[in-house]
């Protein structure tokens, strides 16, 4: 068993990534192992520290899904206006779509069985 | 052993049937006798689906003909043609089988808990095994009609368990609509054997691939075959019904969905490269193919990341996921005719389309899993009310981690072997579609991300105070599909000589299938 996959132009093998990641774990645990050792747990040093102002609650300070990548969204307005508009929630028009590729792939290949 | 081998490709698909329907005998009397038939009728056909495979790799197609004196025995004494049901396994065929095999079991033991709240899992559990016999019945199925049928079969049963919470209104929506678009596309599967039967008076696909002429009705014929399974596996412009579908079913069922897509695309590749396999105008068909399959990448990528219901977010990964199985088979099939380019780099993009349908096999249907341990704990799909499930949740929280790992193509994990397999190969082609398939990476990772950020990080919200990690058996379903993403990470080469060269091999030799049951060598 060997752990290697042949592309055709080159070749991949997986454990020499794992063997990479392993030995960055142990170079991250070496760092992590040099902080600052007088950490208490359940005290003070705990808190969230926001510039000195009042902390919200979990729930209020959890960034939500619908504020994740609002530019992205923001950028592509016109794009998600259009991929939108088919996707109504209606059967009937799915199937019109059906109908409609079908009828397409069948000419498509209709008249380039003619021009063979 | 030999005898049973002889005759697993009709015991793959009887045992489920049969327990289908004891199932439900069982089922009245005692809840854990019946589980215990439904993991036990699995998990043995499990074992001859992988003794068939291997069977399969070693001695080549294993023909059985139903009700002849041998099995092998395709054409009767005095007759020309196959006129019996013939079930014909091909190294395409095993592959597809040991998917289903593996993801139908690991479904199943996830529905242990899953669905313990609901009522009616007797119904639930016939419901399941009837589809796996339907999904089995597509793979081996020898002949046009009984690929209806087991289409059939599978999409019924498959509607009805989409359906199967009754409880949730968007459950019946989202059944009707799998049941309505399965009965446009059995219909069409169905007139497209009726236009070939009428033109050469048989149903068998082995010998239709031999006397096919590639005529006018022939070709409208694979119009309606080819798009009827697109639509069933949801390619775009033809995917709209499938987040309404998938996302309203129980998780584990969602899992076996995704399946039964690939069902209908390797019905589709049988139809490309086996029916009309002799006389496709391969260019032609093979650009249809990739053009669409491209589409199906990013509309989806970028429907899911629009997404903020976990199920629905899931359901267009899936759809993107599938164009990448697309265009690599589709550039397969595109220099088809060429055995210069085939061998240069077509077999190897088919080798990578065909990998990450395994990929694909093991990933997706943890991922549903995770979504719907999401929604057994929380009690929602939506992901705007989720944050800090990492702390009560960690099994979920690593399995998800891998998944989302592998779904994005991020070394080592297999999703990466496969994608790395199609770029090389598809680049010779065009690089258009290596450069599409990165950019639809990118926003895989972007928006699994966002996922996770959403669902899983953050501190501890009030809310979820209460919420406990999901049941032993779901972990344990979960737990099996990432065994596999983590073996096919660990041996990709061996995957690839073992399973998936047979398989595209399988494909590109149809002459091989022909001659399995006509005896004559195209």
């Amino acid at each position: 068993m060997t752990f290697i996959l042949e592309s055709g132009y080159a070749f991949w093998n997986p454990l020499i990534w794992i063997i990479v990641f392993v030995v960055v774990m142990i170079i991250v645990y070496f760092f992590r192992r040099q902080g600052q050792k007088k950490y208490k747990k359940d005290t003070e040093q705990v808190r969230i520290f926001l510039c000195g102002e009042e902390v919200p609650e979990a729930g209020e300070r959890h960034i939500r899904v619908g504020n994740i990548y609002w530019g992205f969204f923001e950028t592509l307005k016109d794009y998600y206006n259009q991929i939108l508009r088919p996707h109504t929630g209606i059967i009937n028009d799915y199937i019109l779509w059906f109908v409609a590729v079908t009828a397409v792939s069948a000419i498509i290949l209709v008249i380039a069985g003619l021009l063979r | 052993m030999a005898a049973l081998i002889t005759h697993s490709p009709i015991l793959i698909i009887a045992i489920p049937l049969v327990a289908a329907f004891l199932t439900s005998l069982i089922g009245m009397a005692s809840s854990r006798a019946r589980n215990t038939l439904v993991i036990a009728s699995l998990v043995f056909v499990a074992f001859l689906v992988f003794a068939l495979a291997r069977d399969v790799v070693i001695n080549g197609i294993r023909v059985y003909t139903l009700g002849a004196v041998s099995p092998e025995q395709t054409i009767p004494t005095g007759f020309m043609v196959p006129v019996r049901i013939i079930l014909e396994v091909d190294g395409m065929s095993a592959f597809f089988s040991i998917i289903w095999a593996i993801v139908s079991l690991a479904a199943a033991i996830y529905s242990l808990s899953h669905i313990a709240s609901e009522t009616g899992q007797t119904r639930f559990y016939t419901l399941l095994l009837l589809m796996v016999a339907g999904g089995f019945g597509m793979m081996f199925t020898g002949d046009l009609f009984n690929l209806f049928v087991f289409l059939e079969i599978a999409s019924i049963s498959g509607g009805a368990l989409i359906a199967f919470r009754t409880k949730f209104a968007d459950t019946q929506e989202g059944g009707f609509k799998y049941i309505v678009v399965s009965a446009i596309a059995g219909l069409m599967v169905l007139f497209a054997t009726g236009i070939l039967y009428a033109q050469y008076d048989s149903l068998n696909i082995a010998t239709l691939a031999q006397v096919i002429q590639y005529t006018t009705l022939d070709k409208i014929a694979l119009a309606l075959l080819l798009v009827a399974f697109a639509m069933k596996t949801g390619m775009v412009p033809l995917h709209l019904w499938f987040p309404d579908a998938y996302s309203v079913a129980p998780a584990s069922i969602t899992g076996m969905l995704v399946i039964t897509s690939h069902a209908c695309m390797y019905a589709a590749f049988r139809v490309c490269f086996t029916l009309y396999g002799r006389v496709i105008d391969s260019p032609v068909v093979g650009w249809i193919i990739i053009v669409l399959g491209l589409l199906t990448m990013f509309v989806g990528v970028t429907m899911a990341v629009f997404q903020k219901d976990v199920m629905r977010f899931m359901s267009y990964h899936a759809i993107s996921q599938l164009g990448y199985m697309w265009v690599g088979v589709g550039v397969g099939l595109a220099v088809l005719g060429n055995s210069a380019l085939l061998a240069t780099y077509g077999r190897d993009a088919m080798t990578g389309g065909i990998f990450h349908i395994l990929n694909h096999a093991m990933y997706k249907p943890l991922l549903f899993f995770t979504g719907g341990a999401l929604f057994h704990c929380t009690g929602t799909r939506d992901l705007t009310k989720m944050g800090g499930l990492a702390h009560k949740m960690k099994w979920t929280t690593i399995l998800y981690i891998i998944g989302t790992l592998s779904i994005s193509g991020i070394p080592p994990l297999n999703g990466f072997s496969s994608k790395i397999l199609i770029y090389e190969s598809a680049y010779q082609f065009h690089p258009i579609l290596t450069v599409t398939g990165i950019i639809v990476s990118i926003l895989t990772l972007a928006s699994f991300t966002k996922a996770f950020h959403s669902a899983f990080m953050g501190a501890e919200l009030p809310e979820y105070e209460m919420v406990k990690e999901v049941p032993k058996s779901m972990i344990i379903g979960m737990a099996i599909l990432a065994a596999g993403i983590v073996f096919i990470t660990l041996f990709p080469g061996q995957i690839v000589d073992w399973i998936l060269h047979p398989a595209a091999d399988a494909l590109v030799n149809h002459g091989a299938y022909i001659s399995s049951v006509t005896g004559v060598i195209p």
